[in-house]
C-alpha cells in the first residue's frame, strides 16, 4: 500500500493539496487500526496523521490538554495520569476487536467519536472537543473551537468533524476537556433474568440521585464477578467516602431487581475496560459487529429480535442504550439489524465486517432526502474533489 | 433602557416619575415568563415587556391612545407579578397606573362599554347600589344562558350574572362605624377598612376578623367617613374618582389618628391593602401628601397584624388540608408570601401550594367583568392546579379571588376565617356543607 | 453603531401582498404587520439596537413554521428566528425587509419519559419550564442559564446556552438526543431521536450553536437527569479579585469539580444584593459562590475540602447556606445580576468572553485599567470554573457618546480575551454585537469556510442574515 506520512501539518496539507488538484482519492487514517470500521475506502494511496505527534500544551488547572493528531492514546492517558486526571468519554482501545497491534490515534478516536460506559453520565467523545486543526480535502488549515472550556463562536465545526470518520478534512491537533479522575471506583453486578428486567434494573440506577457512570448488561456474566447468565452492572466513580455511601444506598434501591453483589478497587475497573472495549460480547474473529443506539426501554424487543433472526451475540451499555452485537457476516443478519434499529426507532452502525459485506449494505442508516441534500452540499464545500475517504460512510 | 422625552415632557410630574421608571427597565425579558396573559396569548404586546414598550411609545410621542394601546393596556391584569420578577425594580404598577390614565384622558371607548365601565365605578364601590345590581342580578340569573352572541358586551353581561352570588348575605350591623372593645387588657388599637363589594358579597369576613382581633385584645375601630379604597376605580383610569374616595379614607383615619391613634389600620381585601400602601405614593403631589403617607405607613394585611401579635391557635387540629391561593396583590403587590401559610400551619392546617402559584386567578378586581375570556381561561388554569393538591379547602386574602374560585369542587374561605375558628371562632359557613 | 445589510427593495414594495399572503397561511392573529404592533418586536435582551422588520408571525405548530419558510425561500425574503427575545448578543434583531417567526405560542410538553429519560418539547417552552414539568418525581434539565425562566428551549438549541451548573453538567448541545428542524425550503427533518449519538455526521451538533443560520427548530428532545440527594452553596468573599482568581485555580487543581464556581465582583455584589437579599458580603472585592451536591454528609465532606482550600487564601468571609431557602437566595442573587445592574446604571453592555482561567487575574486587572481609561464602570459577574466572563459595562443610552465609548470598550475586552487564548463568546453567541469581531478569532479562510457551510443550508443567505458573520463578505447581501 501506497502510505504517506507527513511530520508537519503543512506537509500534510500539501498533500491533500496535490490530491484535490489531480483528483486522486486518499485513505485517511491514523494508524489504520480501524480501517475495517465502515465501508472499506476506494484509493490507492493513504495519507496517514501518524506522524504529527506530541502533547502540544496540557494545562491541568484549566482542565484542557491539546496534542496533534497522531498522539496515541495511551501517551495520552499517561500524561493525564499523571495529573491524576483522564478522558471523559472513556473512549474504547479497539486493538482486540479489530486485530490490531498498534494503539489508536487522538485524530481516529475522534474522528470516529468513540465514547465507553461514561458517555452515559458525562458525554461523547464530541461532547469533549474543545478545538481542532483540520485540513480541508483543498488541503487548506483551518481551526475551530479553541482552548477554552465554552466556546460557541461560530458554527460548530469540531462537532461536524467528530464523527465524520474523515470524510470532511483531516484533523491535525485536537483540544479536550479533561477531568480529574475519580478518587475511588465502585461496581454493583445485579443478576437478572432478561434483557427487560436487567434495562429496568439500570434505568433505576439512572434515575437514582446517585451518579451512576456506567450502566452496561451482560449477557454471559463474567468471570470477576462470579455470576453466569445476564448480569446487569452499575458503576460509582466519585471521592472514595461518597462511592461507599452510594453504592449502599443504589444497593439498597435495586434489591427488588435480583441478587446483588459489589465490587470495588482495581476489579470494579477491570471490568469496566472490559466493557469499554466490548470483551464480554464474544465476537469471534469472522463476525461482523454492530453497534446499535435506541431508547434503553426498546431494548428488550430490539434485541429479541435479533436473536431470533441469528442468535445474535449481545452486549448492552448506556443503560441499555447501546447495543453491541455480534453475528455472521451476511446480508441476512444485517437485513435483521437495520430493522430492529428501524423498529426501535433508533440508529445502527456496522462497526466491523469484511469487506465482502461492507461494500455491499448501507454500513449507516440512510438519511432523509432533504438531509442527504444538504449532506451532499456540505460534503461539496469542504472536499469538493471527493478526495477524503470516499465511499468510507455512504455510496 | 433609552428614552427619548423633551425636556418640556419631563417638566410634567407624572411623566418624569414614568421616564425614571423606563430608565430602570433594561428589556432583558424576565417578566415576559410570569405574565398570565403572555402564558395565554403568546404575544409580546401582551407581556410587560411589550406593554412597557406600547406605553412608552405612546408617551414620548404624546399620542392619544389608540386602540391599540388600549387592547392590549386593558389586557393587563395588574397581577404586578412582573414586579416580583424584574430583578432591576422595574415599577410597572406606577408605569401602568399612569398609561390607564392617559388611555381615560385620551381615548373614547366604543358607547356600551363606556356605559359598563360608567355603571361598575359607580355601582362597586357603594355597597348600596351594589346591593341593589346584586339582587337584580341573582334574579336575572336564570336568564343569562339566553344571553346570544359572542360579543364582548354578551359575554361580560354572562360572565356578570355567573359572577353574582344565588343568595345575598343579609347586612352585619358588625361592619358599621363603632369600636368593638378589646376583651381583656387592651394590648393595640387598630382601623378597619370594611371596604365596599367585600362588605356585601360576604360580611364573615369582617366578622371573623373583628372577633379575632378583639379576642386577641385588640380594640378595632371602624370609623365613619371610610370607604373604598379607591382600588378598583383608581385601576380603571378614573383618577379622579379614585382619588376621592382615597382622600376621603386618609381624612376618617387621619382624624382617628390625630384622636386616640391607631397601631395599624387593618386591611383583610389585599386588593384594597396594596392600594392603601400606596397611598403615599398616589398624593405624593397634592397638599395631603403627609396624612397620605401616615396612613400608607400604618396600613397592614391583616396577617401581618396577626403576625405582630402573636396569634397562637386553641384549638385541636383540624385535620384539614388547605390549598393556599396567594393573591397576587398580597404575593406580588405587597410582597407578602410566606406568611398566611406560616399562619395557617401554625394554626393547625396541612398547608399546600398550588403550581404556578405566581399566576394569577383571573380575577383582578373588575378584570373578570372586562375580560371574561382570558379571566375564565385563568380561572380554570388556577382550579386544576389547586384541584391537584387534593386540599379541603381553598384560603385566599382577597375577596375577589374568592368570588372567582368560588363555585367549583372545593370550598372557599378567606384565612383570616380559618384563622379566628381555630383561635374559638365558628366554623366557617362554607366548611360545613363540604365537611 | 452596527451596520445592517441594506433591505431589499423589491420586498419592501411587496409589503402589503406579503402580509395578505402570510395571512392566508396562518390563523389570523398569527401574523402582525401594523408598525405601531411591530414595535415591541424591535429589539430583544441586547435594547440598544433596534429595527421595526416588516412582519412578525406567531405559528402554533411546526407545519405553520414550514409553510412560512417555505414561502420566504419561494419569494426571498429573508427571515429572523425569536424565542422569548432574552439574547444578550441581538440574535432576534430584526431586519427592515425580514419576517421574524416567533415561537412563543409553540409552548407545549409533548412527552416525559422518565424511564428514558428525556423529554420532548416544543421550542417556546422555556428553560425553567422542562425543569418544573419533570421535578416532582426528582429530576431536572440542566443547562441553566441565568434567563432560564424566560428564555425558550428553541432559542437555547440556536445559541447553544450554558450556564452556571455547565462545568458538571455540560451546555445545551451535552444534553440534546433530537431535533425537529425545518429547513429554508421548509422541509421537516428529524434529527437524532429519543437515542444517544446517532450514526453519520453530526447534525445535531452542528445545528446546536448556529444561530438560526442553518434552519429553524421547532421541537427539541431534551436529556433530562435525576437529581442529586441535595445540593448547598457556599459564599467565600476575598480582598482581592486576583486572590479569588488564584482560589478558583486552587480549588479546580485539587481535584473537585464543584457543581458551579461563581465569581462577582464589588459593584455587581452590591447590585445583586439589593435585589436578592441573600446576605452577600458587602465588604468584599470578590466573592465566590461555590455549590456541592450530594447527600448532607457528602456536602459537609466536599464542603469542608474547600473551605480549607480557600482558607490558605485569607478569605474576609466564609458563609455555608443553612437551608434551602438561604441557597435559593443565593443563586436568586447570581441569575438576577444582569437585571440587578439595572438598578445602579440605566443601561448595560454584557460581555461574554472566555479565557483560559490561568489568565483571570491578568484579563480583571486590563479590564479595571480600561474601565479607568473609558471612563465607564464595570461590574464583572462570571463563571469561574471554565473562564467565561460577563463584564457589565455600564453607560446611558440617552448619551450616545456614553453608548458608543462602551461599545469600544467591549470590543477591546473581547479582542483582549482572544489575545489571551480564549474566544469572543462562551454562551450567549456572536448575534449582531460580535459579528465584526469574528475577524480577530478567525481568518479570512476560515470565515470564508463557515458562510460556506451556511450556505449549504441556506444557499440564498434568507436565515437570520446580518448575524454571526461581518457583511462584508457575505454573498448575497449587500451592506
Amino acid at each position: 500500500m501506497n502510505i504517506s506520512a507527513p511530520d508537519t501539518e503543512e506537509a500534510l496539507a500539501g498533500e491533500v493539496a496535490r490530491a484535490h488538484a489531480a483528483r486522486e482519492p486518499l485513505a485517511i487514517e491514523g494508524r489504520g487500526t480501524k480501517r475495517a470500521m465502515l465501508r472499506p475506502v476506494q484509493a490507492a494511496r493513504t495519507l496517514s496523521t501518524r506522524n504529527l505527534t506530541g502533547i502540544t500544551l496540557y494545562r491541568p488547572t484549566e482542565l484542557m490538554i491539546r496534542a496533534r493528531a497522531g498522539t496515541s492514546i495511551p501517551e495520552i492517558e499517561a500524561a493525564l495520569a499523571e495529573n491524576n486526571q483522564q478522558f471523559v468519554a472513556e473512549p474504547p482501545d479497539l486493538r482486540v476487536l479489530f486485530g490490531a497491534d498498534e494503539a489508536a490515534t487522538l485524530g481516529g478516536v475522534v474522528s470516529a467519536n468513540l465514547s465507553g460506559p461514561r458517555r452515559i453520565m458525562w458525554g461523547a467523545m464530541r461532547d469533549h472537543v474543545l478545538g481542532i486543526r483540520a485540513v480541508t480535502g483543498e488541503g487548506a488549515i483551518f481551526r475551530s473551537g479553541g482552548r477554552v472550556l465554552k466556546n460557541v463562536t461560530g458554527l460548530d465545526l469540531c462537532k461536524l468533524l467528530s464523527g465524520a470518520h474523515g470524510t470532511l478534512g483531516v484533523l491535525t491537533e485536537v483540544t479536550l476537556k479533561v477531568l480529574p479522575a475519580a478518587e475511588a471506583t465502585g461496581t454493583l453486578a445485579i443478576r437478572v433474568p432478561d434483557v427487560a428486567t436487567g434495562v429496568a434494573a439500570l434505568s433505576a440506577a439512572l434515575g437514582s440521585p446517585y451518579g451512576v457512570s456506567g450502566a452496561a448488561l451482560l449477557m454471559e456474566g463474567h468471570d470477576a464477578l462470579g455470576m453466569d447468565g445476564p448480569v446487569a452492572i452499575a458503576r460509582i466513580e466519585d471521592f472514595a467516602e461518597s462511592v461507599a455511601y452510594r453504592l449502599g444506598r443504589l444497593r439498597a434501591d435495586l434489591a427488588a431487581h435480583g441478587e446483588i453483589s459489589q465490587m470495588d478497587g482495581a476489579p470494579a475497573r477491570s471490568i469496566w475496560r472490559a466493557v469499554r472495549d466490548a470483551e464480554p460480547l464474544g465476537a469471534a474473529p469472522e463476525d461482523a459487529i454492530w453497534r446499535l443506539s435506541v431508547a434503553p426501554s426498546e431494548a428488550a424487543r430490539a434485541t429479541e429480535s435479533l436473536r431470533l433472526a441469528f442468535g445474535a451475540k449481545l452486549m448492552l451499555d448506556w443503560g441499555g442504550g447501546l447495543i453491541w452485537v455480534a453475528g455472521p457476516a451476511r446480508e441476512q443478519a444485517h437485513g435483521a439489524v437495520m430493522q430492529a434499529a428501524a423498529a426501535a426507532g433508533g440508529t445502527f452502525t456496522l462497526f466491523r465486517a469484511p469487506a465482502s459485506l461492507a461494500a455491499s449494505v448501507p454500513v449507516l442508516p440512510e438519511e432523509p432526502l432533504p438531509l442527504a441534500a444538504i449532506a451532499r452540499r456540505v460534503k461539496a464545500t469542504l472536499d469538493p474533489g471527493g478526495v477524503l475517504n470516499p465511499g468510507r460512510m455512504r455510496v | 433602557m433609552q428614552t427619548s422625552f423633551t425636556a418640556e415632557q419631563l417638566r410634567d410630574p407624572d411623566t418624569a416619575e414614568s421616564n425614571r421608571i423606563l430608565r430602570t427597565c433594561v428589556h432583558c425579558g424576565m417578566c415576559t415568563a410570569t405574565c398570565p396573559t403572555f402564558l395565554l396569548l403568546g404575544d409580546e404586546l401582551d407581556s410587560p415587556r411589550g406593554r412597557i414598550y406600547l406605553i412608552k411609545d405612546m408617551l414620548e410621542n404624546d399620542r392619544p391612545a389608540s386602540e391599540l394601546e388600549v387592547r392590549h393596556v386593558d389586557r393587563c391584569l395588574s397581577c404586578l407579578s412582573c414586579m416580583t420578577t424584574c430583578p432591576s425594580g422595574v415599577n410597572y404598577m406606577h408605569l401602568v397606573d399612569h398609561a390607564r390614565r392617559h388611555i381615560e384622558d385620551t381615548y373614547v371607548r366604543p358607547w356600551p362599554e363606556r356605559m359598563l365601565r360608567a355603571v361598575l365605578v359607580r355601582v362597586l364601590p357603594n355597597p348600596k347600589l351594589f346591593r341593589l345590581s346584586l339582587r337584580a342580578a341573582s334574579l336575572a340569573r336564570p336568564l343569562g344562558k339566553l344571553i346570544p352572541g359572542q360579543s364582548m358586551l354578551a359575554q361580560r353581561l354572562r360572565g356578570m350574572l355567573a359572577l353574582a352570588p344565588n343568595r345575598l348575605p343579609t347586612v352585619s350591623p358588625a361592619q358599621e362605624p363603632q369600636v368593638h372593645h378589646a376583651d381583656g387588657v387592651r394590648r393595640g388599637r387598630v382601623g378597619l377598612l370594611t371596604g365596599c363589594a367585600q362588605k356585601v358579597l360576604d360580611p364573615s369576613i369582617n366578622e371573623a376578623t373583628i372577633r379575632l382581633l378583639t379576642r386577641m385584645g385588640i380594640e378595632v375601630v371602624i370609623t365613619p367617613g371610610q370607604g373604598c379604597c379607591g382600588a378598583l376605580t383608581h385601576h380603571m383610569g378614573a383618577h379622579e374618582r379614585g382619588m376621592a374616595a382615597a382622600r376621603a379614607n386618609i381624612q376618617a383615619w387621619s382624624a382617628e389618628i390625630a384622636g386616640q391613634g391607631l397601631d395599624a389600620i387593618v386591611v383583610n381585601a389585599s386588593g384594597c391593602g396594596t392600594t392603601i400602601k400606596d397611598y403615599g405614593f398616589m398624593f405624593r403631589e397634592e397638599p395631603d401628601a403627609a396624612d397620605a403617607a401616615a396612613v400608607a405607613g400604618l396600613a397592614m394585611d391583616i396577617t401581618e397584624v396577626l403576625e405582630k401579635f402573636a396569634y397562637a391557635p386553641t384549638r385541636e387540629k383540624p385535620g384539614l388540608t388547605v390549598a393556599y391561593h396567594s393573591a397576587c396583590s398580597l404575593q406580588h403587590g405587597q410582597q407578602i408570601t410566606a406568611l398566611p401559610k406560616q399562619l395557617l400551619t401554625r394554626a393547625g392546617f396541612t398547608v399546600k401550594e398550588p403550581a404556578e402559584g405566581h399566576i394569577c386567578c383571573g380575577s383582578a378586581g373588575t378584570y373578570n367583568i372586562l375580560q371574561p375570556v382570558i379571566a375564565g381561561q385563568l380561572r380554570a388554569r388556577k382550579l386544576e392546579n389547586i384541584n391537584r393538591t387534593r386540599a379541603d379547602v381553598i384560603a385566599a386574602g382577597n375577596i375577589g379571588c374568592m368570588t372567582q374560585l368560588a363555585g367549583d369542587a372545593l370550598p372557599v374561605v378567606h384565612t383570616v376565617q380559618l384563622l379566628d375558628w381555630m383561635a374559638g371562632g365558628p366554623k366557617p359557613k362554607p366548611l360545613d356543607r363540604h365537611a | 453603531m452596527i451596520s445592517l445589510p441594506a433591505p431589499k427593495p423589491e420586498v419592501l414594495a411587496r409589503r402589503d401582498a406579503i402580509l395578505a399572503d402570510l395571512a392566508r397561511l396562518l390563523p389570523a392573529d398569527a401574523v402582525i404587520g401594523e408598525t405601531l404592533r411591530l414595535r415591541p418586536y424591535e429589539t430583544d435582551g441586547l435594547s440598544a439596537y433596534r429595527q421595526i422588520p416588516l412582519a412578525v408571525v406567531l405559528p402554533r405548530t411546526t407545519q405553520e413554521v414550514a409553510s412560512v419558510l417555505r414561502y420566504c425561500n419561494a419569494n426571498g425574503i429573508r427571515v429572523v428566528p425569536r424565542g422569548a427575545g432574552t439574547s444578550l448578543s441581538g440574535g432576534a434583531l430584526p431586519l427592515a425587509d425580514a419576517v421574524v417567526i416567533g415561537l412563543m405560542r409553540m409552548n407545549r410538553i409533548r412527552e416525559i419519559n422518565l424511564e428514558d429519560r428525556y423529554a420532548i418539547v416544543e421550542a417556546g417552552v422555556t428553560n425553567i419550564g422542562i425543569t418544573k414539568a419533570v421535578e416532582g418525581d426528582g429530576f431536572f434539565y440542566a443547562p441553566d442559564p441565568s434567563s432560564q425562566l424566560a428564555c425558550m428551549i428553541g432559542g437555547n438549541v440556536m445559541m447553544n446556552s450554558g450556564g452556571a451548573h455547565c462545568l458538571k453538567y455540560g451546555v445545551t448541545a451535552n444534553n440534546l438526543l433530537g431535533l425537529t428542524f425545518v429547513t429554508i425550503e421548509g422541509e421537516i427533518i428529524e434529527i437524532g431521536g429519543r437515542h444517544l449519538d446517532s450514526a453519520g455526521y453530526d447534525w445535531l451538533g452542528l445545528i446546536t450553536g448556529s444561530e438560526g443560520q442553518l434552519g429553524m427548530v421547532t421541537e427539541v428532545t431534551v436529556r433530562i437527569l435525576r437529581g442529586p440527594e441535595g445540593a448547598r452553596a457556599m459564599l467565600a468573599a476575598f480582598d482581592s479579585v486576583e486572590v479569588a482568581g488564584a482560589a478558583v485555580d486552587a480549588i479546580i487543581g485539587s481535584g473537585i469539580i464543584p457543581v458551579a464556581l461563581e465569581f462577582m465582583d464589588k459593584p455587581c455584589i452590591h447590585a445583586c444584593e439589593a435585589f436578592a437579599h441573600a446576605g452577600y458580603p458587602l465588604d468584599a472585592e470578590a466573592m465566590l459562590i461555590i455549590e456541592v451536591e450530594g447527600s448532607i454528609a457528602e456536602q459537609d465532606m466536599l464542603l469542608d475540602r474547600i473551605r480549607g482550600i480557600c482558607a490558605r487564601f485569607k478569605p474576609t468571609s466564609m458563609k455555608v447556606a443553612e437551608s434551602a431557602e438561604q441557597s435559593a437566595a443565593i443563586w436568586k442573587g447570581r441569575k438576577g445580576a444582569f437585571g440587578a445592574v439595572g438598578r445602579i446604571s440605566p443601561d448595560y453592555l454584557c460581555m461574554d468572553g472566555t479565557i483560559p482561567t490561568g489568565e483571570l487575574p491578568h484579563v480583571l486587572k486590563r479590564i479595571g485599567e480600561m474601565s479607568v481609561q473609558y471612563g465607564l464602570a464595570v461590574a464583572n459577574v462570571f463563571h469561574a470554573g471554565d473562564g467565561n466572563l460577563h463584564p457589565l459595562i455600564m453607560f446611558d443610552a440617552n448619551d450616545a457618546e456614553s453608548f458608543h465609548k462602551a461599545e469600544a470598550f467591549g470590543a477591546d475586552i473581547l479582542t483582549l480575551c482572544v489575545e489571551v487564548g480564549g474566544c469572543l463568546t462562551g454562551e450567549h453567541g456572536v448575534g449582531v454585537e460580535k459579528r465584526d469581531l469574528m475577524t480577530k478569532q478567525f481568518t479570512a479562510p476560515e470565515l470564508d469556510l463557515q458562510r460556506a457551510v451556511k450556505s449549504a443550508f441556506d444557499p440564498e443567505w434568507l436565515l437570520n442574515t446580518a448575524k454571526v458573520f461581518p457583511l462584508a463578505g457575505n454573498p448575497k447581501i449587500a451592506a
